[in-house]
């Protein structure tokens, strides 16, 4: 037995001294430099996918987009929504709107070639948008639903007319539709079950390989743009969990961050000065009430939520102080800013103020009950239950605020945590009291967001599905306000619009924002330099934002 | 020959028992979870694949359940387990396939360290009765197994991978640097990240193994004939392995097959801690994302593996003790 | 009857072996036959007499009272995201606050009776369900034992912990109450097997003849010859299957599968996981509720073990005999 035992020691000891040789390469924080001194002129991305990779590119699959548009593909403007829509003309040199803003003109730049050599012309655009239409299920955009026909002129122009004018529709034709070859998928017989593992775009980069574990990308030598882009090689590790991404952020392996993480100072940019991260703010996360209920029917009861929320709580405890307070105004800031009507806003004063809920609520005729749970005259209790996704254990936590603080003004929410498919399940047919969520739609302007939210043709009856309204909110008006804005192009009728769209917001309170979702973002100035910054905010700088991904890969340089 | 053939029966029942169960679970759940699921891979999977799955979980199939239980019993000897839902349109079969490894490196060297060390500090710990390895090991040890297993993967991530910085604490290699191959580099990569989730998976499993040889040990001990052998005047070192250890350790070979499971089960909490890409890893992930071909499949892949390890224990123990085979 | 952690059988399963395999070696039997009132005197006496039973029940106690009466130790509510983020250690926080600012005492104390009441119910129903199918195979006989015994194994064999994560998996977590319902109608097999067979052994026990004879019906034998004689097996079993319960319900709890709004040992452990606890200096969050985790336990399986002693004295520490001097 002594032997064994003996043996065994020795081939411990064997293990740890071979570990201990590998092991100080990765997990201490000092060798980040020296790691990245050997590949200066690539990057690393760190963003936590849930999944190995399946190595389809396909730019009309609304899994695989982040990984090739951007990369691969590109589209014909690039517009920065951190920037109130600032225009960079990509495969278009330039575009005019015409005829009422029902025609869009747009004229395709010269000298293009995609990444197997062949040119790109506007016979590719026209044949894109055409492919999408025949197959709707690649018009990831809606672009159809406004579009009316899209037809070449000349050798390099693009003719687009609409069915009606909607100018914030230029975001999704202009900015996120991707330009595919024509030569390649005119011979692709089923294109939305096509998975496209060897991506022909215009973009700075191929494929080169892709396995599950791990993407490269190389630079395109064929690139339109002179020199660029100046890092030759991208790594993008698939990652199955949050906590091995971190840890490659936090040991130096990765620089460009995508990522949630706790506590961040300490796990993250503590260990070396060259260490940053920012999280611009981009949508709003909302208490949603289903206003079908006949409590919150009542907009006394819905105000009373809003001022009884310690916003600034539920985002230090719930979110560690990574996403800001909201606005009841819907407002995004200091994202746009320029939007607000801060009159409007004073005016209605919504911040933390329990006493005034109490108030409210007792002008709407409750009183305590004898449990502390408010209730009205007839008996009604304000007792609601609260869907929540729980797998996100941050909108967990920061229901477990929100359900204090209505608590101290005597309404009762109980915290319901689905799986994903039941809450959407839920929330889409509208079988909640409340909900919290957030709309993935951000565009130039609040336009994009709060159109979702408050437009009637989103909605539908409970029971029956709704894509973007679930609150049910139906006020013809409003839709109208809408409609209004998307025909507009002058800067000061849109403002004038968007003002009287919060007003609808403070006043009627559809929806009841609580924090503001960002863009999760961090990033490694050791060796690499010409990231977005806050003062620099050239693109969104997630690295699953598309096309914006491409942009700060165009601006990525060695040091 | 009776006795292996009461095995093998006995191993098909549970088998059996297990499939039944996998193809019972989801319907008999409270509104179909499938249903659920079902619904939300509806535009991301193709209908062929859409109405394979719908029957093997019973939606919205017009067939009767006992052809449904055909049907699916067809498809698991088959090995036609479908596409994975995570990992669309990867096939169920190549997804285990990526992790099986991990797991059969990490748990089977970890469960055979644990079983050789604490068998051994058992028998020596009895033989050497009254003594200080024999007072200070059993409650020691008592304690040990009584630590949950993700506790104890937390403790040595916190204690080796934090404060002293010496070994990594996530995933089997560092995916961004490495690519799996047979290189040095890949090895020792391999190497260091197993180092920490063995330790946590040794530590928890060796206080059983010590414990039961030590009183096993301690019963033999007092039988006769190791008294007789005493008389003669055999060496001790003879008597403690010839005679005690070898008889002792065959209810002890029993307890390592039936334990698997519980292995099993640590060894799922010890991926977690350690994000390790192992097949235990896949099925909480494969829960958590509602994938339920991956999660049945790797459900059945378990039981079948500790099934077989059963098996196999009790033909070891068969042949190596005469007792069994005629008390069976 | 040595330690079942960890799901090692006793030598009591090998067929026809009795436990300590020695004709006559103190199994449970000699002191069958006294009262009740005189087998709980003599526990009494034999845990203050052991060390480790009486570290045992003093551990049991201990989280006893913190389930009982956690106002009287810990003042705040467990749950109220009320103070500071992150603090340390410190007289007006023990343990320092969560990353959402909840006393982490507070919530370690509170958390105690969730544990406790899975623990107790569990332990009580599965140990019930044990002596239940245990007995009822070995006196019942014939089919009723091939079938039941078939079914024991069956479900013993079957990995348990994966078929508990799917069957939470599929029940999308759950309170409490699931967590409790799915792991006592999981767990009681490793028990119920040595129940099985003990009662196996004692049925041709000379009292048990006699009370054949005496013409009582077999019900009777069964619950009042029989199974008084098992109580420390029964104990032991309601041990086993206590400790199995902790361990089992607090993993689920770690890795998602309960409620996360639930004040428990495993919940906390879930928390610090998601906040990355150990990475960001925040240790204290992980390691105290899995401290208890493996004290209560380890109170189980003490006490467990302590009555293996207590049965055995085989098994008991040898006590080294000073050599007198001349």
């Amino acid at each position: 037995m002594r032997r064994l035992t003996a043996i065994g020691a020795v081939v411990a000891a064997c293990l740890l001294a071979a570990s201990c040789s590998a092991g100080k390469g990765g997990s201490g924080s000092n060798n980040s430099s020296s790691n990245n001194a050997k590949t200066a002129s690539s990057v690393t991305i760190s963003n936590e996918n849930g999944a190995l990779w399946t190595c389809g590119f396909s730019p009309f699959n609304g899994s695989d987009t982040l990984l090739s548009v951007g990369f691969v593909y590109e589209t014909l403007v690039y517009q920065n929504a951190l920037q109130s829509g600032h225009t960079t003309p990509m495969l278009a040199s330039s575009w005019k709107w015409g005829n009422g803003n029902k025609t869009l003109t747009f004229t395709i730049r010269n000298g293009v070639k995609f990444n197997n050599g062949s040119p790109m012309s506007a016979k590719d655009v026209v044949y894109t948008f055409n492919l999408i239409k025949k197959f709707p299920a690649l018009d990831l955009t809606g672009d159809w639903a406004v579009l009316s026909s899209v037809t070449q002129s000349g050798s390099n122009q693009v003719v687009m007319t609409f069915k009606h004018p909607a100018v914030p529709a230029f975001y999704y034709i202009a900015g996120q539709t991707p330009i595919v070859p024509q030569a390649i998928w005119s011979k692709i017989s089923n294109p939305v079950s096509f998975s496209d593992p060897n991506p022909v775009g215009t973009g700075p980069y191929k494929v080169n390989p892709c396995t599950k574990q791990n993407i490269t990308y190389t630079a395109n030598p064929n690139y339109w743009q002179p020199g660029l882009p100046n890092i030759k090689k991208v790594q993008y590790p698939a990652f199955t969990s949050n906590n091995t991404a971190n840890d490659q952020l936090a040991n130096g392996q990765a620089q460009w961050g995508s990522q949630y993480i706790p506590s961040i100072k300490s796990f993250y940019t503590a260990k070396s000065p060259n260490f940053h991260y920012w999280f611009p703010p981009t949508v709003n996360v909302s208490v949603v009430p289903n206003l079908t209920n006949p409590l919150l029917k009542n907009v006394k009861v819905r105000q009373a939520i809003s001022y009884a929320i310690d916003r600034e709580k539920v985002s230090s405890i719930g979110e560690s102080g990574y996403e800001p307070p909201a606005n009841q105004s819907g407002i995004v800031t200091p994202t746009f800013s320029s939007w607000q009507d801060h009159s409007l806003a004073s005016k209605y004063n919504y911040g933390y103020n329990p006493t005034k809920a109490k108030q409210l609520l007792a002008s709407a005729g409750f009183h305590p009950g004898s449990d502390g749970i408010m209730v009205n005259s007839k008996g009604q209790k304000l007792s609601f239950n609260c869907i929540n996704i729980g797998d996100y254990s941050d909108w967990v936590a920061s229901m477990q605020v929100v359900a204090q603080n209505l608590k101290a003004v005597g309404i009762q929410v109980t915290p319901d945590n689905l799986t994903n498919t039941d809450f959407t399940a839920a929330l889409y047919a509208g079988k909640f009291q409340l909900a919290y969520y957030d709309q993935q739609t951000f565009g130039p302007s609040p336009y994009y967001e709060l159109r979702n939210w408050l437009d009637s043709s989103g909605t539908a009856p409970i029971g029956k599905t709704a894509a973007t309204n679930y609150e049910r909110y139906i006020n013809p008006a409003v839709d109208k306000l809408f409609t209004q804005f998307a025909s507009s192009t002058s800067d000061s009728q849109q403002h004038s619009i968007m003002n009287q769209i919060q007003g609808v917001m403070l006043s009627q309170l559809p929806i009841i924002p609580v924090v503001q979702a960002v863009d999760w973002y961090q990033w490694d100035d050791s060796n690499l330099s010409g990231w977005p910054t806050p003062n620099n905010p050239y693109a969104q700088p997630a690295a699953y934002a598309y096309p914006d991904q491409g942009q700060v890969l165009l601006h990525l340089r060695a040091k | 020959m009776r006795f292996a053939l009461r095995r093998l029966g006995f191993f098909v029942v549970t088998l059996w028992v297990a499939l039944t169960l996998n193809f019972l679970l989801p319907r008999l759940m409270p509104g179909n979870p499938a249903l659920a699921m079902l619904a939300k891979f509806h535009g991301q999977i193709g209908p062929g694949t859409l109405h394979a799955l719908e029957v093997l979980f019973g939606v919205n199939t017009q067939q009767s359940l006992w052809s449904q239980y055909v049907t699916y019993l067809h498809h698991v000897f088959t090995l036609n387990f479908g596409p994975s839902l995570d990992f669309y349109p990867e096939s169920v079969t190549s997804v285990i396939g990526s992790a099986i490894w991990w797991t059969l490196g990490l748990v089977g060297v970890a469960t055979i360290l644990a079983f050789v060390l604490g068998t051994g500090l058992g028998i020596v710990s009895a033989w050497k009765r009254g003594g200080r390895l024999d007072s200070v090991l059993p409650p020691v040890f008592v304690i040990t197994s009584a630590i949950p297993y993700f506790w104890m993967g937390m403790v040595l991530v916190l204690i080796f991978g934090f404060t002293l910085g010496w070994l990594p604490t996530q995933g089997g290699y560092y995916v961004s640097t490495d690519s799996p191959g047979l290189n040095w580099i890949f090895f020792q990569d391999v190497l260091s990240h197993a180092v920490l989730p063995a330790l946590a998976l040794i530590i928890t499993l060796i206080g059983t193994w010590i414990l039961t040889m030590r009183n096993t040990m301690i019963t033999t001990l007092a039988e006769d004939y190791v008294r007789m052998a005493r008389a003669k005047g055999l060496p001790g070192r003879r008597i403690m392995l010839d005679y005690a250890a070898r008889n002792a350790i065959l209810p002890n070979l029993t307890g390592f097959a039936m334990s698997l499971g519980f292995v099993v089960g640590g060894a799922i909490l010890i991926e977690y801690v350690f994000n390790y890409p192992g097949v235990g890893y896949m099925l909480l992930q494969a829960v958590q994302g509602e994938d339920y071909p991956l999660e049945q499949a790797l459900f059945l892949l378990i039981t079948v593996a500790v099934l077989v390890a059963i098996l196999i224990a009790d033909i070891a123990t068969a042949l190596l003790d005469p007792r069994t085979r005629t008390s069976g | 009857m040595s330690l079942p952690i960890s799901g090692v059988p006793t030598a009591v399963d090998q067929p026809g072996q009795l436990p300590g395999a020695q004709p006559g070696a103190a199994g449970p039997g000699p002191a069958a036959r006294q009262p009740t009132t005189h087998a709980l005197a003599r526990m009494g006496r034999a845990i203050r007499s052991n060390r480790k039973a009486t570290v045992g029940t003093v551990l049991l106690a201990i989280f006893l009272f913190a389930a009982l009466f956690p106002g009287l130790i810990a003042k705040d509510d467990p749950g109220a995201d009320a103070y500071q983020p992150k603090l340390g250690i410190s007289t007006a926080h023990l343990l320092g606050t969560t990353a959402q600012g909840q006393d982490m005492w507070a919530q370690l104390v509170w958390g105690t009776r969730n544990v406790m009441i899975i623990a107790f119910v569990v332990g009580l129903a599965a140990t019930g369900i044990a002596v239940l199918i245990g007995v009822a195979a070995a006196y019942l006989g014939g089919l009723w034992d091939g079938s039941l015994s078939l079914l024991t194994d069956v479900l013993l064999v079957i990995p348990l912990f994966p078929l508990l994560i799917i069957i939470a998996g599929y029940a999308h977590g759950g309170g409490t109450l699931v967590l409790i319902l799915v792991i006592t109608v999981t767990s009681w097999s490793y028990t119920a097997r040595q129940l099985r067979s003990q009662a196996l052994s004692l049925r041709h026990r000379d009292f048990l003849e006699a009370a054949k004879v005496r013409g009582e019906r077999r019900l009777y034998i069964i619950v009042v010859e029989v199974i008084p004689t098992m109580t420390s097996l029964i104990v032991a079993a309601f041990l086993t299957n206590a400790l199995y319960a902790v361990l089992f319900a607090s993993s689920l709890q770690f890795i998602g599968l309960g409620n996360p709004n639930t004040q428990s040992w495993g919940t906390m452990l879930y928390w610090a996981e998601n906040e990355a606890a150990l990475q960001t200096g925040q240790a204290m969050w992980a390691i105290a509720p899995g401290l208890c985790i493996a004290l209560l336990g380890a109170a189980f399986a003490l006490l467990n073990y302590a009555f293996d002693e207590i049965g055995n004295p085989a098994l008991r520490p040898v006590r080294r005999r000073r050599r007198k001097r001349a």
